[in-house]
């Protein structure tokens, strides 16, 4: 193997890779949460919260995640002074904002795909709205979620990408910038290009990790079918 | 020192031209990449619904290939990697390219479903007329299966329009790169993201009203 190679690829794995995999977790964790809290809201008979979240909803979903991206990294800073992040945060506040819009969709549905009679049943045995949805509606209908939430992971960790525009330092922006280093001259560089090799392996990292992740939500799906929910 | 100031309608009047030229390659660049991803979904959807060998086989390695590895990669594969080879292709071209690869990706899966909805007695009620595989596909399964991938076809292009957005990252002169690059100068930066919040929004939830639209009238009639 070339002497070029080792170097790359560690600064790749060890620097980059944590940085994906950190804003992957955290927006997906984050979206999850807020997601399944709005997408339950949505449900409740009250229009004008309804109408909140369903803005909410279109909103996120309709804007390019690039210029959600731009709004939390330069647009909320000149609004407020104190409302500046690292680039890594920023995108993960962004994953955050759109990964929440889709969850609460989804979970709107499959809330609302939940027979009449399971909320009357726990009503009839004493459980308030709360208790109704955390113990019996929510248990049953996160059942129906689980294949989006795969495809939310999938999506979520490609889109972490997003963080390399403006400089966070995930898999793409580590590649990007030991591309720029082999490419300057010497004796800062190699001066020689590599781009080919680096990008391809950036989109080998990817695919590995998303293949198996798609392969799994397909399986959840099926098998969420001929349980009878499709 | 950034003055706590907001003029929207100064922001675009004083940069109409520009902001207008770049609305406008953003709908050029996703008007070509959109009518190329429809044809590559058309065709390579036939070729999986009707299990074509070897096309058939490519296509899944394309769409599993272009669905696992984030379109933002794929674009810094195509503009910074390719030439190394000696295949260099200006922005524009990059522009349409690569999304148009995304979204046939994506619509071929829209258009194998569609085809795959389709009844396999109604394809044997045509060869019973009479018709080869190939008319019974353009007699019978295009129009029926094309029309019941609607929808998911019109949900594709909408994210391809709105990946138009990542050619900021070549310097492809759409309306993202545009307005933010105004912004860089004349420090307008609320100015520049209102207009390209509202821009984008308006054109997706446009097209998101086409898409119900489509699905009332161009719904099957047993279906409706």
């Amino acid at each position: 193997m070339p002497a070029w190679v080792e170097p790359v690829a560690r600064y790749v794995l060890f620097e980059g890779l944590p940085g994906t995999l950190r804003v992957s977790a955290i927006a997906v964790v984050g979206s999850a949460l807020i997601g399944v809290l709005l997408g339950t809201l949505m449900t409740v008979d009250f229009l004008p919260l309804r109408w909140l979240i369903r803005l909410y909803i279109e909103v996120f979903r309709g804007l390019p995640i690039l210029v959600t991206v731009f709004i939390v990294y330069i647009g909320l800073p000149s609004v407020s002074r104190s409302l500046e992040f690292d680039p890594l945060a920023a995108a993960t506040i962004a994953l955050v904002l759109w990964g929440s819009a889709q969850v609460a969709e989804a979970t709107r549905g499959a809330v609302q795909s939940i027979p009449r009679e399971q909320h009357e049943a726990a009503s009839a045995l004493g459980f308030g709205w709360v208790g109704r949805h955390g113990f019996v509606i929510l248990p049953q209908a996160l059942r129906r979620l689980l294949p989006p939430f795969v495809s939310l992971l999938v999506n979520i960790v490609q889109n972490s990408t997003l963080a390399q525009v403006i400089g966070g330092l995930e898999v793409l922006e580590a590649g990007e910038r030991q591309n720029e280093r082999l490419t300057a001259i010497p004796p800062i560089g190699l001066g020689e290009i590599h781009a080919f090799e680096i990008f391809g392996g950036v989109l080998v990292i990817f695919f590995v990790i998303s293949f198996p992740l798609t392969r799994l939500a397909a399986v959840l799906e099926k098998r969420l079918a001929r349980a009878g929910f499709g | 020192m950034i003055l706590a100031t907001y003029d929207l309608w100064g922001f675009v009047s004083e940069n109409q031209a520009e902001l207008l030229e770049g609305l406008l390659n953003t709908l050029k660049v996703s008007a070509i990449a959109i009518a190329g991803a429809f044809v590559i979904g058309a065709i390579l959807g036939a070729a999986r619904a009707h299990r074509i060998p070897v096309v058939s086989q490519l296509t899944v390695v394309y769409v599993e290939v272009i669905r696992n590895t984030p379109i933002l990669v794929q674009i810094f594969f195509i503009f910074y990697a390719l030439p190394q080879l000696g295949i260099v292709f200006d922005q524009f071209t990059v522009a349409w390219l690569s999304v148009m690869i995304w979204g046939g990706a994506f619509n071929s899966e829209n258009f194998r479903a569609g085809f795959e909805a389709v009844p396999y007695r109604y394809r044997e009620a045509g060869y019973a007329l009479g018709f080869s595989r190939f008319a019974t596909f353009l007699n019978v399964t295009l129009p029926i299966g094309g029309r019941i991938s609607i929808p998911s076809s019109i949900n594709t292009y909408i994210s391809v329009l709105k990946n138009t957005s990542l050619m900021y990252v070549i310097g492809y002169a759409e309306l993202t790169t545009t307005s933010l690059n105004i912004s860089n100068l004349t420090l307008e930066t609320k100015e520049s993201l209102t207009v390209l919040a509202v821009t984008y929004l308006s054109l997706v939830w446009g097209l998101s009203a086409l898409i119900r639209f489509a699905e009332s009238r161009l719904a099957l009639p047993e279906s409706r």
